[in-house]
Formats: C-alpha cells, structure tokens, sequence
C-alpha cells in the first residue's frame, strides 16, 4: 500500500538516541545487501541508517532490475549490482545451470567491489542477492583480504534455502520471530523488523484533520489493505463481506486500500469498483458508501493507522511488523504456496503470539476456471466478532507489541558495536515453526494409505486443526502453472478426502486445453497431462462421491487418449458399481474398451464388467477374450466372469462351463516361491504372535 | 606376466615351450580358463562375505510376478568379474601394450565408480540414494577426457594416421578425418556406452550373456585388425598391438560365464552397478580403441535400446510431458508388462544379443 520509500520525508534517522551513533567509529564503511523485493530491501536501509555515523560510508549491492534499483537511490545510497539469481532446486535443469553460473559470476562481481570498498560492517538483509556478497566476502576474509565483519537479518519465521546456507557464514543472524532462532543455535539473536523511520504515532483528532476523507465519529474502523500492488482475492473477498456488514453500517467505518496493481488482466482499483456495481444495487451502493471509503493508495498512512482498530492484511513479514508495532489487532489472510510457505508461517507465529487471527484463501470454480477466493461472508464473520469484542482487541494489540514491538533497528546496532543485546528480550526458545510442506504431507498421508489400505481415514494423520487448511492449501495448487504442481494438488485432495473439492478435480479433466505444440509432437497431448487426469480418477475413487458430473467425468474418462486415465477410469467405475445413474452407458463404454490397445485398460475394463453388468452385456464380451493374446487380459476376463457368477448374474451354470473350457490357459508368467524365504517368513510371524500373547 | 616370463626364458631350451606364451591363441585360452576357474572358485566366497557386511540387494518392487521377492539378494557380484579379469590380464596380457593398459584403466575406473555407488545405497538402506548422477557423469567424464587426451598425444596405441578417423559398419574407408568432431565423439561416446549396460542390468543374467557376446565379439575384432595378413585381407587399418584386446576379452567372457554359473535365475549374487559399469566402460574403451564405434549401434544394439527407452520414458515422457510414452520402460520391464515370465524375457533378449552379435562379425566381411 505504501512503498517504503515514500516515508522519508516523515521519518527522521531510525536511531531514536544520537548518542549511540557517535559510538560507532569515524569513517565506518557499511555495506548492505538485499533484495529482490522491497522487504527485502527496506530493513537493510533501516539497519544502515541505525549504522550510519559521522564520516560513515555506506554502499548497497543489489540486483539490477529490482525493487532495490529504484529505492536505494531515492534514499541518497550508492548502489552496484551483481549478477545473482533464486535456487530453483538442485537438480539438473538448465534453471539450475543458471543459478550455478549466477552464483559464481555474481560472487567474482562482489568480490571486485568489497575489494574495492573495503567495507568494516556487511549487512544482509536476506533475498537471493545478498548471496554472492556474503559467499565473497566469506572467500575473502578466508583469504585475509577483508576484515569486514558480516551480519544477515531474516525477517520471515522461516528462512529460504539461501538465506539459512548464508546465515552459516555470518556473524551473527538477527531474527524477527522467536520460532527463527532454533534454526541458527550459535548466532541467532531475536531483534524484530527494522523498519525505517517510524510512523508517529499520530493523535486520532489529529489524523482525522489530517485525512482527505471523513471519517465519522464512534466508529470502529476496519483497514483493509493486500500490500503496495494489492491482492485481488482480498479486495474481492472484501466487497462480497460489504453485504453482510451492512446491517452494522451504523457501528462500522471500512477503510480499503486496493492497491496499485495493472497488469495480467486485472487493475486493482478498477476491479474492485466493477464488483462493487456488478454486486450491489444502485440502493445498497448509497447504503454502503456511508461505511466504505476505498483509495489505491494512501499518502498519509500514519493517519490511517492512528484511527483504524483492525486490520486485515496478507502476511508479509513488513506489514505484520508494521501494524504488531502499532498496536493494532490484525486478521491476517496469508497467500498459501510460496516459498516455505513463509506468509502462513509469519501469520501463524505472530497468532501463537496472541497478536492475530488468521484466515485462509479458498480455491474455488467460477465459470468454469479455479480461483483463488476469499469468502466475503467468513471475513464479515471475522471482522464483526473482532469489531464487537474491544477487550480481546486490546489484549491483541499488547500481545502483538510485546513480541514484535522492539526498536529492531537500534537493537541490532548495539549487537553490531557492543556484541550483545540492548534490551533483554525474551530468551525463551520456541521450536521452529513446522508449517509441513505439501510434499512432506503428501508422502506422509501415501504411507498412512499403504498402511491402512481400505480403513484408511485421513482424520487419523491428520490434526483436524489443519486438516481444512491443508484441503485449501492442495486446491490453491490446482491453479499453479507447472503440472507438478497440479498433481500433486490432486494427488493431496484424494487423500485428505476433500469430498467438497471434487467440483474443482472435475475442472481439471474437463480443461481441455491442448499441450503447447512441441509437447504434442512428442506426444503429449493437453494442458492437463495425462498423470494429473489420471490421478484425478485414483482421487475420485478415494474420495467416493458419485455424482452427475463424476459419472459424466467417468464416461469421458473411458474415452480419453491417454490408457492410463482409461484404465483408471475403469477401475474407478469398478469402485462405484451400483451407484451410478447411468450404469447402462458406463457398461456400454466398458464394453468397447475391451478391445482397448493398451492391455492394462482391457484388463481393467473386464474386471469393471464383470462388477457392473450382467448376463446379457457383460458375459458374451468377457468370453469373447478367451484367445486374447496377451494372458493378463484374459485373467482379467476370468475374473470378471468370477464377480458376475458371485453377483448372481449367471443363471445357465452349464452352458457357461462348457464355454469356459474353451479358455486359452497356456500364459508366459508364473509365480515362483522362494521355500526358504517362506520358511523365515512363517518363523517370523510365529514369533511375533507370541509376543502379543501373554 | 606370462608374457614376460616367456620372453626372457624361452630362448634356453630347458623352456622352449614357454615359446607358447607369445602366441595370442594360447595366451587368450589361458586367459579365459584362469578367469572362468578363478570365478568359479571365488565367487561363492564372496558371496558369503557380502551377506556378512550386508551388502545385499534393497526391496525394489517392480510389479513383475515371477521377479519378486528378490531383496536380500548379495549386491557387487562386480567386485569379483574387475578383480578376476583384472588378475587374469595381469598374468596374461602384454602389459606393455597400451592396449591393454587403457581397456584395464577404463573397466577398473569404472568399476571403481559404480563401487563407491553400490556402498552408498548399502550405507542408505535405499535402490534410488546412490551417488548423485552429476557427480556420476563427472568421474566418468575425467576417464573420458584422460582417454581421449592419450588418443590424441604420441603415447596412443592407435597409430597417428588413424588417430582422429571415423569408420561406419560396412563402409570400407573412413568418412571422417577431423579431430575436433572425433575427439568430443569420443568423449560422449565413453559416457553413453559407459553408462548404457547399467539400465540393462534388471534382471537375473540379463546384463552379462549379452556382455559377453559384445566383448567376444570386439575381441575377435581386435585379433583380426593387430594382424597384418587380416586386416590387410579385410581392408582394416592395421593396429599393431590391438590383439592383446582380444586376450583381454577371453578374460572377460571367462570372468562373465563363471559369474553367470551364480546370477542364473534365481541368482545367487548381482553384479551390482560395479559391474555394469565396469562392462560399459570396457565395451567403450574396446570400441573406441578398435575405432569401431559407430558399430557399438548393432553389436551393443540391445543395451542402446534399454538405455534409449529408458532415457527417453524418464526425461521426455515422465519430466516433461507428464505422462508414460512406452507402458513400461526400459525394454525389459516393457517384455514383463506384457506378460512374460522373466526368465523367457532375459532367454528372449539373449538370442536378440546373440542375432546382434553375429551381425556386428558379418560386417568384417560385408563391406
């Protein structure tokens, strides 16, 4: 909502006792480092400017390119650039051959300017761009060619990859959540979010002069805002909870800042009066216009904050700082999937902390596409309990203060002069916050089915305290650009038994969209490839909700171009034999699929008939196999055969003999037994039963 | 060693019959027989010795019926083919030849390569925690670049005419005489042929019959073109030397008949990535000296098409496209997914290797 560089004018030097800065040495060279995004960039100029003393020098080293190209000179700094890039994984991929390339050419780049500079203090404050200056100037003092003494700030609760390998080689890594500190025993130091400046704390009669709008009095005000560029579920979700907070128009004054976002199709400001007219009649618009006020962007934050008794924000770690240091209450609705998932770790953290209450995104269908949603009547709920409820606001606000309203910046220049804390802070030390990754979870959850087989229940791995967030959190992974991705979204939803996203897997096989053309001159074929499709069935099975549009999703499934999705397609319809509407068609469609090329979606569809048709539909193709010439399928027929004799479907038990002697029994496999293993095993298993008993 | 012996002692007469160690023939029956008998002998000591370290094989579902249950099975059978035909070379072989001592560098290198791989998924408890398949490729790219260093110094074996020129199957002259395509075609040929036995290397003999066809076969190859009457007859460049491959390649199939006595199905012992590695390497470095690499494409065609389908199911279908563009791959598993019982599979697949074989020899002829 406010970048970062728009606050110097209001904001004197961060070091609220000059004293302290007169302590550091004249002439002290200060290098800072970081970037890629500007919260990245603004703690390092807070902790800069908390260095800065007379005669000091200070450089930036940034990436070209980036939120630090534009900010760091507004600011009156140097900047150099070297070359750097984020760690895409180690595996081999020309991303990483890249990074590889990256690493080394930004790090001889750093090199030539700490050589240069000849820094005393560097300071990282984390991004993919302090990595080459802390490996160079790591290399360096190896070497004996630097002196400097290296600090890195982090400011999520959970670190990236890069930031945790760099954190090895400093000094001394300031943190801004408790939970962090686990992650570096030995140099860990709990400091907070240096920001820059401060934002006063302005009187409420004040502000309200101050402000180019009005705000009427004995109202709660509520700031709404997604960041500096916006967030469009928020700003959506925001205008569907107008409706629902009408009723206490009386009591409430909702203040939103939409953001400055252009681009992809959507414009912040402009979306958001769209949905307010597309939603509201011409009625409630007057009506909700006596409680909602929104601006792109607000010039005067300060003002904003002095009278707004809630906010709702995304969890980037600036802004939660932001508002945990100004005292005020925030519901937090972080952005799910990025990296470590940092957004839900810093909302949770300051949560646990008592200064916050965190609510998640949804990924729902809307004509036809999946998008990331926030439920506009669930955040009404959630505003209107906090807006109601002045003692627990009051308790938020002092708990938010308490964990994250330290003078970070001044803190972390009296570690850097006198080698310790300022203030005692809360020693305490709080695991490390384990936000499980999508991947963890998942190969969790497939042992747990492996183990259980059909009891599986996911409520039994699962705390249920995460279990919705978790089913969100896989949705949200449909939307994601890379197959993978999407997967394993699907792959998550089948085992969490999210039954009310089937809706959203439905989507997914009937996106047609076709693969780009050098994927289908390979041989792919559409945009959601063949193992998504094909794992949409195994979740669709798993998830056992019959419907018209999962019977409609099966038919097409027994005619895609992919055997795998076929065949999982008739072992799905296998699983659902005697629930389905359409039964008749699907037994229909089995039948052709008999003659299917592939021999897994033969066998699976002999195996489907068997279970869903009768005498009459299903035994004169099944026998039909009986000379096929692969024996899997003709085994597959025979175990058809079997379900409809079990079923009862057979009434002429001769006639069925005589044609079954008719079967092609030579096969080309066989089952070999060990009947030495067999032995062991059966030892084994005497012993163990002898354990339970007594 | 024999070799030496002979020459220094051949000339009394108390041992003229040590004049017998000169000649190529008894030298290579000599070589086979040692290799053959020693494996026999060693082999079921080793096998003892692996089950006490626990150096056995890790459960590898592959969702073949009749190739279950196989974990447990003792792993690095390899050991025992480099060291036996490592041994038997050294009594056997010219080890004065760089012939010799090139094709005995590239099968211990990557021997030794494929060792350190099989303890590291020992010590891990896992089939997929092996050494990192950069790092793999890096070790056998400095064996590579070694060897196409020495091809292309004065200390080569290969004659300096024929350094840097490419001969094709049934082609009676070179079509290429360029160092800078036919150095780096070397180099990536060591490293796909290096690492092409081991895919094919899945079920019980399946790798070493058509290793030994291969190796057989290339030793032939080398007897013919050391000898000045045959490569003069067949219109082969001559390579002075190159006939201690073909003592190398008796080694060889020795080393692999005895070691297929214990790795029949059900096998008794893997042979481990140490051996397929080692194989590979051998089979490339043979290659490459006799200069009859485009040949590998036929005389090694069933390892080129595991390999082929293997790589191309994994990085274009499985990475990429995201889906399987073979049922199963690579050729092996493909067979079993149809239905055949893994013994008919590895029997199938040996009488392709052996059709392939017979036509990598015709083509001595018919060019």
């Amino acid at each position: 909502m406010r970048p970062g560089g728009d606050r110097r004018d209001a904001a004197p030097r961060m070091l609220q006792n000059p004293a302290e800065a007169r302590r550091v040495k004249t002439g002290t060279r200060i290098l800072l480092t970081g970037g890629g995004t500007a919260g990245h960039v603004n703690p390092a100029l807070a902790i800069g400017a908390a260095l800065a003393g007379p005669g000091s020098e200070t450089l930036f080293v940034g990436v070209k390119g980036r939120a630090e190209e534009q900010v760091v000179p507004r600011e009156g700094i140097p900047i150099r650039f070297v070359r750097a890039s984020g760690f895409p994984g180690a595996r081999p991929s020309p991303a990483f051959a890249r990074f590889l390339f990256d690493v080394f050419a930004g790090t001889t780049q750093a090199a030539a300017i700490l050589l240069r500079f000849r820094p005393d203090v560097i300071v990282g404050s984390g991004g993919f761009a302090s990595a080459p200056v802390i490996f160079a100037a790591t290399l360096l003092k190896k070497l004996g060619l630097s002196k400097a003494r290296v600090f890195v700030h982090e400011q999520n609760a959970v670190p990236g990859k890069l930031n945790r390998l760099v954190g090895r080689f400093a000094e001394k890594v300031f943190v801004t959540f408790p939970e962090t500190l686990s992650l570096f025993p030995g140099n860990g130091a709990l400091t907070g979010y240096p920001v820059r400046g401060r934002i006063g704390h302005v009187a409420p009669q004040e502000a309200r002069a101050r402000l180019d709008f009005t705000v009427p009095e004995g109202r709660t005000v509520v700031l709404a805002f997604g960041g500096s560029q916006g967030s469009r579920s928020l700003n959506r979700g925001l205008v569907d909870a107008l409706g629902d907070l009408m009723p206490h128009a009386g009591r409430l004054f909702v203040v939103h800042g939409t953001g400055l976002f252009k681009g992809g199709g959507y414009d912040a400001e402009a979306d958001t009066a769209a949905r307010l007219a597309e939603r509201y009649t011409e009625e409630e618009r007057a009506r909700i216009a006596t409680f909602y006020l929104a601006r792109s962007y607000f010039h005067d934050i300060a003002s904003v904050y002095a009278l707004a008794s809630l906010v709702v924000i995304r969890g980037g770690s600036g802004s939660l700082n932001e508002v945990a240091r100004m005292g005020i209450p925030a519901l937090v609705v972080p952005k799910a999937n990025l990296p470590g998932d940092h957004q839900v770790a810093n909302a949770r953290a300051l949560e646990r902390a008592g200064g916050a209450e965190v609510l998640y995104e949804e990924t729902i269908l809307s004509e036809g596409h999946l998008v990331e949603t926030l439920d506009g009547a669930l955040l009404a709920r959630r505003i209107l309990a906090l807006a109601e409820d002045p003692v627990r606001r009051a308790d938020m606000s002092k708990k938010g203060r308490d964990v994250l309203g330290i003078d970070a910046a001044a803190e972390i220049a009296h570690h850097v002069l006198h080698g310790r804390a300022r203030v005692a802070l809360d020693p305490t030390l709080v695991p490390a916050p384990t936000v499980v990754s999508n991947a963890v979870l998942l190969s969790r959850l497939e042992k747990a089915a492996t183990a259980a087989g059909r009891s599986y229940r996911v409520e039994d791995v699962v705390e249920p305290r995460d279990l919705s967030w978790f089913r969100s959190r896989a949705a949200s992974l449909l939307v994601h650009d890379e197959w993978e991705a999407r997967n394993l979204g699907v792959k998550l939803l089948g085992l969490l038994g999210a039954t009310d996203k089937v809706p959203l897997l439905l989507a997914l096989l009937a996106d047609r969209t076709r693969a780009p053309l050098f994927h289908r001159l390979l041989g792919g074929d559409f945009a959601q490839v063949g193992f998504v499709r094909r794992n949409v069935f195994t979740a669709l099975a798993r998830l056992d909700v019959v419907d018209a549009g999962v019977e409609e999703a099966l038919l097409a499934g027994l005619a895609d171009p992919y055997w795998e999705v076929r065949a999982e397609s008739a072992r799905t319809a296998t699983r659902f034999a005697g629930r389905l509407a359409r039964s008749a068609e699907v037994v229909a469609a089995l039948g052709t699929r008999l003659s299917d090329p592939n021999l897994e979606a033969a066998s699976a569809a002999a195996e489907a008939l068997g279970a869903l048709g009768g005498e009459e539909d299903a035994l004169p193709p099944l026998l039909a196999l009986a000379e096929h010439r692969f024996w899997k399928v003709r085994a597959a027929a025979l175990r058809g055969v079997l379900s409809l004799v079990e079923r009862g479907q057979v009434r002429n038990r001769e006639a069925l003999k005589r044609v079954l002697s008719g079967f092609l029994l030579t096969s080309t496999d066989f089952r070999p037994q060990f009947e030495l293993k067999l032995s062991y095993r059966r030892v084994l298993e005497a012993l163990s039963r002898g354990e339970e008993a007594p | 060693m024999i070799f030496w012996i002979g020459k220094l002692l051949a000339p009394f007469h108390a041992f003229s019959f040590l004049r017998l160690a000169e000649y190529l023939s008894s030298r290579s029956i000599g070589a086979a027989l040692t290799a053959v008998l020693l494996t026999l002998w060693l082999t079921p000591k080793v096998i003892w010795w692996l089950q006490r370290r626990a150096f056995v094989d890790q459960v590898r579902e592959t969702g073949i019926p009749s190739a279950f249950d196989k974990a447990g099975t003792p792993v690095m059978g390899g050991v025992v083919l480099v060291g036996v035909v490592a041994f038997s070379c050294l009594l056997w072989c010219n080890l004065g030849s760089g012939f010799s001592l090139l094709v005995l560098f590239g099968m211990v290198w990557f021997g030794a390569i494929g060792f350190v791989d099989d303890r590291a998924k020992m010590m891990a408890k896992s089939g997929d925690k092996g050494m990192s398949e950069p790092k793999k490729l890096l070790l056998q790219g400095a064996f590579a670049a070694v060897l196409v260093a020495v091809l292309a110094s004065p200390l080569s074996p290969v004659p300096a005419h024929e350094a840097s020129q490419l001969y094709l199957p049934f082609l009676k002259s070179s079509v290429l005489d360029n160092p800078w395509i036919y150095f780096p075609f070397v180099f990536v040929f060591v490293l796909l042929v290096g690492n092409s036995v081991n895919i094919t290397d899945g079920m019980d003999g399946l790798a070493i019959v058509p290793s030994v066809f291969a190796i057989s076969v290339l030793g032939v190859f080398g007897y013919l073109l050391g000898n000045a009457i045959w490569s003069r007859y067949l219109f082969y460049p001559l390579l002075p030397g190159a006939g201690e491959l073909a003592v190398f390649a008796s080694a060889f199939a020795g080393a692999g008949i005895g070691f297929l006595w214990f790795n029949a199905y059900p096998a008794q012992i893997f042979m481990g990535d140490t051996g397929s590695l080692s194989i590979g390497g051998s089979l490339a470095v043979a290659s490459v000296l006799l200069k009859q690499e485009a040949l590998f494409v036929i005389l090694g065609g069933l390892f080129v098409a595991e390999a082929f389908s293997s790589q191309v199911q994994d990085k274009i279908g499985i990475k990429l496209l995201g889906r399987r563009l073979f049922a199963r791959a690579p050729l092996h598993h493909a067979m079993a997914y149809n239905g055949l019982a893994e013994t008919k599979v590895v029997v199938r697949l040996w009488i392709v290797a052996g059709i392939l074989a017979l036509a990598a020899l015709a083509t001595l002829k018919l060019r």
